[in-house]
C-alpha cells in the first residue's frame, strides 16, 4: 500500500473500524431489555403468587418453569419441538424451491408473469388454514398433510418478495453490465442475482415466521404430535402451565430459527459488511 | 485523423406523460477523430447525457443514426465504454472482481485477468484495496474503480458522463490530472460530457458546445492550449480569452433557454 490514494480523496476506508464509525455514546441496551424482561416475569409472579389473579386464568411462572422441566425430563419437548420444526422446515424449503425461481422468471419476463398474475392474486388472499380440508382430504392426516399446509401458507409470500426484489435490480447496472459485454446468461448471474438477493433473503426471513403460524394451526387442528398439538391438547386436559409453556416454546424456536436466518444472510452477502453510509 | 464515432443529422424525441414529447436532440452532427479528447459541454437539459447514451447504444436515435466506423450503432455497444456518473459498480464484487468484469466477458483465464486487472488497479492507485467492497471506498475511490473497470475492459472508445460531477473540488481536479496521464499514455478516443467550463478547458483537444434544448451544435472550440493545464496555466491571459469565448456561447444559450423556461411558465 506504498500509494494509498487516501490523502487525495479526503477520507481514509480501512483504519475506520466498524466499531469507530458508531461513534455514538453507549447505550447500554443489552441491560435495559434484560432489566424489562425480569420486570414483567416479577409482576407476572406477583400477580399469580399473591392471588391477585386465579391460576385457573393465568398459571403462575413457577407452574410454567415445573411444568417445562418435567417434559425436559421426559424428553416430550424436544419431540413436539422436533416434530414442528421438521414440518416447517420441509414446507418451507419445498416453498423456496418453486417460489424463488419462478419469482426470478416472473420478475424478468413479463409473459410469466402475465400469464400466473391472476393465480397470485386469487390464492394470496387465502389464509393457509383454509387449505385444512382439501389438504386433509387428498393427504389425510400424516405428514405430508402438514407440510401442505406450511407450503401453501408461504410459497406465495415467498414468490411475491422475490417478484419485487426482481424487479428492483437497478436498471443502471444492468446497462453497465452488457457495456462491459455481458449477456444474458451473465446478466442473470453477475447482476440480477446477486442484486435481488437481500431482497429475497427478507421475504424467506419474513415467510419463515409465517410457516411457523402455518404449522401450528395445522397441528392444533389434526395432529398427534409437535408444539401445536401439545397446546391443543393441553388445552382439552385444562393443563394451562402446559399451555402457557408451548407458546414460550414456540417463541424461542421461531427466535432460534431467525438467528440462523440472519447468519446466512451475513454469509451469503459477504459485501454488506462494513457499509459506508 | 480517421473519425471513429460519429452521429449523422441525429433526432431524439421522448414520450413524457400522455402524448406530450420532449425533442432532447435535434439533428445534431458531430465527428469524433481518433485518440482525440471531446469534450461535450453544456447546461442541464442540453441533451448531451442523451448523446452520449445513444453513442453507448442504451438508446436509439428516433432519427439519423449514430456509427461507429461508419456502422450504424443499433443496441448495447461493448466497444464503446462507459463510465457512469453514478460508478455503477456492482456492489456484490470486490474492486478486483469489478475490475476484471470486462475481461471475464471476453473469456479471458482467470490467470490473464488478474495480471491485468492488477495493472489498471495500479494504475489508477488502488493497488491494496483489491478485496475492498465499493461500499467501503470513498466516492473519489468508486470512481477509480470505475475507470479501472472500463480500462481494463479495452473499448475503442471511452465515454465519460460527468464522472467526476459528484466528487468534492479537490478529489475532482485529482481526477482530472490522473485521467489526462492515462489518456497521454494510451490515446483512447474519449467523449468527455461535462457542464463545468474549467473542466472542458483543462481535458480536452476539442469542444463542443451544445445548444439548449433540443440540443444541437452550438459552437466547436479547436482547445490548443498548452498542457499541463492546471492553476497556474489557468491564470494565463490565452486560457482566461478562451473560457470568455466558451463562455460567451454558453451564456447566449443558458439566456436562451431561461427565457423559453419563462414563456413556458407564463
Amino acid at each position: 500500500m506504498a500509494s494509498t490514494p487516501t490523502a487525495a480523496d479526503g477520507g481514509s476506508t480501512t483504519s475506520a473500524s466498524p466499531r469507530a464509525r458508531r461513534g455514538r455514546r453507549f447505550r447500554p441496551v443489552l441491560l435495559l431489555n434484560v432489566l424489562g424482561v425480569f420486570v414483567f416475569v416479577g409482576l407476572w409472579a406477583a400477580a399469580t403468587e399473591l392471588g391477585w389473579v386465579s391460576p385457573i386464568f393465568l398459571p403462575s411462572p413457577v407452574a410454567v418453569a415445573q411444568e417445562g422441566q418435567k417434559l425436559l425430563s421426559t424428553g416430550d419437548l424436544w419431540i413436539a419441538v422436533w416434530a414442528s420444526s421438521k414440518r416447517v422446515f420441509l414446507g418451507f424449503a419445498a416453498a423456496g424451491l418453486v417460489a424463488v425461481p419462478l419469482g426470478i422468471l416472473m420478475g424478468v419476463w413479463w409473459p410469466a408473469k402475465a400469464l400466473l398474475d391472476p393465480f397470485v392474486s386469487l390464492l394470496r388472499p387465502l389464509p393457509s388454514i383454509t387449505w385444512i380440508p382439501l389438504t386433509m382430504l387428498w393427504l389425510g392426516i400424516g405428514e405430508s398433510q402438514k407440510i401442505m399446509i406450511v407450503f401453501m401458507g408461504s410459497w406465495i409470500y415467498i414468490l411475491l418478495y422475490t417478484i419485487e426484489s426482481t424487479k428492483r435490480v437497478d436498471p443502471m447496472l444492468i446497462r453497465a453490465a452488457r457495456n462491459l459485454g455481458a449477456n444474458d446468461l451473465a446478466v442473470m448471474t453477475n447482476v440480477v442475482l446477486p442484486g435481488a438477493l437481500p431482497g429475497i433473503l427478507a421475504g424467506l426471513k419474513v415467510t419463515l415466521a409465517i410457516s411457523w403460524s402455518c404449522v401450528l394451526s395445522a397441528e392444533m387442528i389434526a395432529a398427534q404430535t409437535g408444539l401445536g398439538a401439545m397446546i391443543w391438547m393441553a388445552k382439552d386436559w385444562g393443563n394451562l402451565p402446559l399451555v402457557l409453556l408451548g407458546m414460550v416454546c414456540i417463541s424461542i424456536t421461531v427466535l432460534l430459527a431467525d438467528v440462523a436466518a440472519n447468519w446466512i444472510e451475513r454469509v451469503l452477502q459477504p459485501w454488506e459488511r462494513n457499509k459506508r453510509d | 485523423m480517421s473519425i471513429v464515432l460519429s452521429a449523422d443529422k441525429v433526432t431524439k424525441v421522448f414520450m413524457v406523460g400522455r402524448g406530450r414529447a420532449v425533442t432532447a436532440v435535434k439533428e445534431l452532427s458531430l465527428d469524433v477523430r481518433e485518440g482525440e479528447f471531446l469534450c461535450l459541454l453544456g447546461a442541464s437539459g442540453c441533451g448531451k447525457s442523451t448523446m452520449i447514451n445513444m453513442f453507448a447504444g442504451f438508446t436509439q436515435p428516433t432519427s439519423g443514426q449514430v456509427l461507429l466506423h461508419g456502422k450504424p450503432i443499433t443496441g448495447i455497444e461493448p466497444r464503446c465504454g462507459m463510465v457512469f456518473q453514478s460508478y455503477a459498480l456492482f456492489p456484490w464484487k470486490t474492486v478486483r472482481a469489478n475490475v476484471e468484469f470486462g475481461l471475464k466477458m471476453q473469456g479471458k483465464s482467470a490467470a490473464e485477468r488478474r495480471v491485468v486487472a492488477e495493472g489498471f488497479i495500479n494504475m489508477v492507485k488502488l493497488t491494496g484495496f483489491e478485496e475492498h467492497y465499493p461500499a467501503e471506498l470513498s466516492g473519489g475511490m468508486q470512481q477509480r474503480v470505475t475507470l479501472a473497470r472500463i480500462l481494463a475492459a479495452n473499448p475503442e472508445v471511452l465515454l465519460m458522463d460527468e464522472p467526476f460531477a459528484a466528487l468534492d473540488a479537490m478529489t475532482r481536479q485529482v481526477m482530472q490530472e490522473e485521467l489526462l496521464a492515462i489518456h497521454d499514455k494510451n490515446r483512447k478516443t474519449t467523449v468527455f460530457i461535462t457542464h463545468n467550463i474549467d473542466e472542458a478547458l483543462t481535458l480536452s483537444d476539442r469542444i463542443v458546445v451544445l445548444s439548449a434544448r433540443p440540443g444541437r451544435v452550438k459552437a466547436e472550440i479547436e482547445n490548443r492550449l498548452p498542457r499541463p493545464r492546471h492553476v497556474a496555466a489557468q491564470l494565463k491571459p490565452e486560457y482566461l480569452e478562451l473560457k470568455a469565448r466558451v463562455w460567451s456561447y454558453v451564456e447566449e444559450e443558458i439566456q436562451r433557454h431561461d427565457a423559453a423556461q419563462r414563456e413556458l411558465e407564463a
